[in-house]
């Protein structure tokens, strides 16, 4: 390491980083900033030394964040010094530390000029960079002239040319007028045919800035750029300097393309013809190479290519040659490329031809919503949601959209639909609204959440949104306390919105009428206002809707907590008003009002809030369905209410007999309104064996319900999303250690209550799997609505048969599940349950133990065939992933390998000839089986890290079996997130030259 | 156009800030804490790009490389090629490399001086001026003559 060369300078910047904390640390440059003042102000004699010295240090004060409000004097001043070394610092700490508005600068511009037309290459650099960086209006004025000189003089170095090409393009954009568009623009042209690299990249700079203001003036240029694009393209007279990983000046060549779109066309035949052939060179010859910076700076200048064919409007084929390519990109895993990918294929959508073409890539666009990157989500989103405003492929787009959505990215789907449809095509707003509603009621990540959408909803949609939309919304705030002033609230406000529709004067009539109550402290809020308010869209309601207001009148007059004489006698005056009102139920509704009311708070019970909804399925669903009727089975709606019901089959009280599951029966849902699809229920001739662990007559011991020990916060349990209805019924065990058990093996208890009990038995092979849930009726009377729902991972398909309704007393009940494992994740399905106990709803959710270590066989590899499939992997390319693993639980190495073991990894000893390393292989079953080897390095002196290397072919399986592996180390069994630390090398054979250095270093 | 040049540690320490739009020092500091927490919850696999819209304004991306315990990071306008930045974050590390011989994050914190002109000979005014490795070291090396 070397060291600043000031000692002064290191000293302060070691103390400043010995500071332990932020407190210290300012109090040193305080000290600091006080001694250098101090310096400043007393000591006229400075010398250059200390003078470089001390403003070195307050730009590195001002680098940390603190702020330096003195010593600019001095800085500035630094230029005007004879000696080269203040001079080089001046200069340097002044573009850094001063802005371009600063009334010091003024003082230096002679110097500045000086320094430029004099003959020291160093000072013209040194001036010209200052000037480049922060260079105002009037140096723009003063010293464009002098510039303009050098850029186009013959006797000056590169060097210096480069720098004044630049610097003149921060006076240009300063003061446009120091380019005189006549004279400059033949001086562009003659500045293209330069040889030199450098000045050639500069100048290609200036001449983006030039073009972009008054592309017909620079037309003389575009030939001339076509030319450089040939010399580089075809690797004439490029100098290896110039090559970065062997391509000829990567940033030259993308600049260069970014200046012929700044042309609003080029007609030219014969300047077009030589472009198209440097592109289709371009376009054809590049293929993903191994090197990473090599792979980079061709995709650069790829990218760049495809969006000058784009601008350039070519001919049809070369268009679709595009969008091939970048359908290649978005399938890749290299994140940049298919990141530029997906949105060059955004834009690329806006050129009409090619969106058919663009359609055969929506299934590669789809994955990308899976990205971990959120970003990428987000851009996928907003590509498909333009797919969406195509006619041409909207309705599958939305249907992948909507068939996608799930608890990861909903609140970006749903928001981004609601964007559109203020914007989207009539035909397609009914169609969009009613998804986003069900969206937002499946995947809201909290109840207000639902609340804004659905309001939001009807705000921009609301001849679009049906009333079962509002009902649903009103359901769920009935049932949900905490939600009702929050909903309230919200009503109000949209209520004071210019133009309300009228179906929002239904929802917030209804809503303030039964909770305004709540909100009768917040400003606005009185009764006497809500009334106000609401009656204001009174005169111009259909007839219905005056029938909910009246209802919402006299709540709001009931619920209030001192009578107000004025608002009872505007109410009384309303109700009396409409007694003779055509409608009946509104004058019935005005009548009986009116009575009541005069009767004062006494009636107030009558007028009591809605009792609680009991929960039911969502009528939204069941209109989705109806109105997919005109398409294919397989859309996605179809498929996803597939996944929200499920059908039933019933084993009361028997037992498989030969083999052959017993007759099923089907039994109607509740009080769902669906008719469920039904889901042929497998039967591989091989029924389950009848459970031992379900001794429901043997075994009713856990009964008392205060007997159970409480479940702790983190435990799944406490899910349940309708909060009111949480039971009392506590679980007779741990649900945590249920689940872990039955991450260990195949059979035992799920779950159990002193009514319920669910028992759980799973036989896997290869990526398939088969569990049989066990629900078992512990009581003496039937368990009534019972209902369970598997929320499948989006990895996994899942064919659920459907639980009956009730369960009788003492009988049990199976439910199998069949299980395929359709790609590598940690995600784990969840079940839904509920049941009614004749007193109360319970309900709960239970992870189910399909893990990643059930898709997983341990592979016995011979030592020779183990490391040759390890040296493979290596690469290149690399696919192994490593990582070192910090706050791993302490456990002896026999113990860190049996655990290794008993997530089915074959451990393989003596393979490594370092006795602390573990290795081991196992295959994967998901789609393909994939092998995977693993290695853990320990460190004997501190068993709590480990270096964690894991192998793949398919690094998606890696990545998730990292992840998997790591989170049994750190806590076992489950638990606090894994903490890794982002400082430890990364895998240093992944990089290359200084990367690896720094790796190494550090 | 590039508007700013951050390099800054894991840790979210500034090592180096240059930024190519005149901004008051508050905002300055502001916006280095924002890509910080921007980019310290990037995993490791992520896209090398980052929308900063929130952070520097309308159409402006970070384009970030991290070495060891370093963040380099480009601020960018919509005029400048992602991948082509990403490059040069390649070319200024590997030129700091020369220079220091095995570049450290140590050695950028004590000759954060020598770090601002490698930086200058890369970048004026928000625009690329050399890209030849060799040639930045050359002119490094005359002004530190």
């Amino acid at each position: 390491m070397a060291l600043s060369g000031m000692r002064g300078l290191s000293v302060f910047i070691s103390d400043v980083r010995n500071c332990q904390n932020k407190e210290l640390e300012r109090a040193r440059v305080d000290k600091e900033l006080a001694n250098i003042r101090t310096k400043f102000k007393n000591d006229k004699g400075l010398t250059p030394y200390e003078k470089k010295k001390y403003v070195w240090k307050m730009l590195y004060i001002f680098m940390l964040g603190y702020d330096v409000d003195f010593g600019h004097m001095e800085a500035v001043s630094l230029i005007s010094a004879p000696k080269y070394a203040e001079k080089q610092v001046g200069y340097i700490v002044t573009s850094s530390l001063l802005n371009e508005n600063h009334d010091f600068l003024r003082l230096v511009i002679n110097t500045v000029r000086n320094d430029i037309i004099g003959r020291n290459e160093t000072f013209q650099c040194l001036a010209l960079t200052m000037v480049g960086n922060i260079g105002g209006k009037e140096f723009s004025e003063s010293l464009a002239p002098d510039v303009q000189k050098l850029l186009i003089s013959n006797s000056c170095r590169p060097l210096v040319r480069k720098k004044a090409a630049l610097c003149l393009l921060r006076l240009y954009r300063k003061n446009p007028d120091v380019v005189s568009v006549d004279g400059w623009a033949d001086r562009m042209s003659q500045l293209l045919d330069e040889r030199e690299i450098g000045v050639l990249t500069a100048v290609m700079s200036l001449l983006v800035a030039l073009v972009a203001n008054n592309p017909d003036a620079y037309w003389n240029c575009v030939s001339k750029c076509v030319r450089v694009l040939e010399r580089l393209t075809r690797s004439q007279d490029i100098p290896q300097e110039y090559t970065y990983y062997g391509i000829p000046s990567p940033w030259l060549q993308v600049k260069t393309m970014r200046v012929l779109q700044y042309f609003p066309a080029i007609d030219d035949p014969n300047i077009r013809r030589s472009l198209f052939e440097v592109l289709q060179r371009v376009l054809m010859g590049t293929d993903a190479v191994k090197n990473i910076n090599k792979n980079n700076a061709t995709h650069a200048v790829l990218f760049e290519a495809l969006a000058l064919v784009m601008h350039l409007d070519a001919e049809k084929d070369m268009m679709a040659q595009c969008v091939g390519l970048l359908g290649k990109f978005i399938a890749v895993r290299e994140p940049n490329i298919r990141y530029l990918g997906l949105e060059n294929m955004t834009r690329m959508l806006m050129v009409s031809d090619v969106q058919e073409s663009i359609k055969r890539h929506q299934v590669q666009i789809i994955t990308s919503l899976r990205d971990p990157d959120i970003r990428f989500r987000i851009i996928f989103i907003d590509l498909l949601v333009q797919c969406i405003s195509l006619c041409s492929i909207r309705r599958r787009s939305l249907d992948l959209l909507y068939g996608m959505c799930d608890v990861t990215n909903a609140k970006d789907i749903v928001e981004e639909l609601l964007q559109y449809l203020t914007t989207a095509d009539f035909a397609i707003r009914e169609e969009l609204a009613l998804k986003a509603a069900i969206l937002a009621e499946k995947f809201a990540p909290d109840l207000s959440w639902y609340v804004d959408v659905i309001l939001q909803l009807i705000e921009k949609a609301g001849d679009f949104v049906s009333d079962d939309i509002w009902y649903r919304v009103v359901q769920f705030v009935t049932n949900n306390d905490d939600l009702q002033p929050y909903a309230a609230a919200k009503a109000r406000d949209f209520l004071d919105k210019p133009a309300v529709h009228e179906t929002m004067v239904k929802v917030a009539g209804y809503l303030l009428g039964e909770y305004s109550h709540l909100l009768s402290r917040r400003p606005g809020c009185s009764p006497k206002e809500v009334f106000s308010i609401i009656h204001d869209k009174f005169a111009t309601v259909s007839t219905p809707t005056k029938a909910i207001l009246l209802s919402a009148y006299i709540k709001i007059l009931l619920h209030s907590q001192t009578v107000d004489p004025e608002l009872q006698n505007h109410v009384l005056a309303v109700f009396r008003k409409n007694e003779t009102y055509l409608d009946a139920e509104v004058q019935q509704r005005a009548s009986e009002y009116y009575a009541l009311s005069r009767k004062g708070p006494s009636m107030v019970d009558v007028m009591a809030e809605m009792p609680k909804f009991p929960e039911r399925q969502s009528a939204l669903l069941k209109k989705a369905e109806d109105t997919e009727v005109d398409v294919a089975d397989t859309s996605a709606t179809k498929l996803r209410l597939m996944q929200l019901t499920s059908t039933a089959v019933v084993v009361a009280d028997q037992k498989p007999a030969n083999g052959v599951h017993p007759a099923l029966t089907r039994v109607p849902s509740g009080q769902r309104n669906i008719e469920a699809p039904t889901v042929p229920v497998a039967n591989g001739g091989q029924s389950p064996a009848p459970v031992d662990f379900l001794a429901i007559e043997a075994a009713p011991t856990h009964s008392a319900p205060e007997s159970s020990p409480l479940v702790g916060p983190g435990d799944s349990l406490a899910l349940a999303l309708m909060d009111n209805q949480a039971s009392t019924v506590q679980p007779t065990g741990s649900v945590t250690e249920w689940f872990d058990a039955l991450c260990r093996k195949d059979s035992g208890i799920l779950y159990e209550d002193p009514f319920i009990q669910i028992g759980l038995k799973a036989e896997w092979r290869g990526n398939q799997g088969r569990i049989v849930l066990f629900l078992g009726n512990k009581h003496t009377a039937p368990l009534l609505s019972v209902k369970a729902v598997i929320l499948p991972p989006r990895h996994m398909q899942l064919l659920t048969s459907n639980v009956p309704d009730t369960i009788p007393p003492r009988a049990q009940v199976q439910c199998p599940v069949e299980v395929t494992n359709l790609s590598p994740s940690r995600e784990i399905p969840v079940l839904d349950f509920s049941y009614n106990n004749s007193s109360a709803m319970v309900s709960f959710k239970l992870r189910l133990p399909v893990i990643m270590s059930k898709f997983l066989q341990g592979a016995t590899l011979a030592p020779a065939d183990y490391i040759a499939r390890w040296k493979a992997l290596m690469g290149p390319p690399n696919k192994l992933l490593q990582e070192v693993v910090r706050g791993v639980k302490p456990l002896p190495l026999q113990e860190m390998s049996d655990l290794l073991g008993s997530l089915h990894v074959a451990i393989a000893p003596g393979y490594d000839p370092n006795v602390n390393n573990i290795v081991g292989a196992a295959t994967y079953f998901s789609e393909n089986p994939t092998l995977c080897l693993i290695r853990i390095e320990t460190d004997p002196a501190d068993r709590t890290q480990i270096r964690l290397t894991v192998g793949t072919p398919d690094t998606s399986v890696a990545l998730e079996l990292k992840e998997y592996i790591k989170e049994r180390l750190v806590d076992i069994p489950s638990g606090a997130a894994p903490t890794s630390l982002p400082g430890m090398p990364s895998p240093a054979d992944d990089l290359v030259g200084p990367a690896a250095s720094l790796a190494g270093l550090i | 156009m590039i508007d700013a040049v951050l390099v800054m540690n894991t840790q979210g320490k500034p090592r180096l800030a240059k930024f190519y739009k005149s901004l008051s020092p508050v905002k300055q500091q502001e916006i280095v804490r924002k890509v910080y927490s921007g980019l310290s919850s990037r995993a490791e696999h992520f896209c090398n790009f980052v929308e900063a819209d929130e952070i520097f304004g309308a159409r402006t991306k970070l384009v970030y490389k991290h070495f060891a315990t370093l963040y380099f990071v480009f601020v960018i306008d919509s005029g400048e090629s992602e991948l082509g930045i990403l490059d040069l974050i390649q070319v200024f590390v590997e030129t700091l490399d020369s220079i220091f011989k095995n570049v450290c994050e140590l050695d950028i914190v004590f000759n954060f001086n020598k770090v601002n002109t490698v930086l200058d000979e890369i970048v004026m005014g928000g625009q690329v001026v050399e890209t030849n490795s060799t040639e930045i070291v050359k002119s490094v090396q005359e002004i530190f003559k």
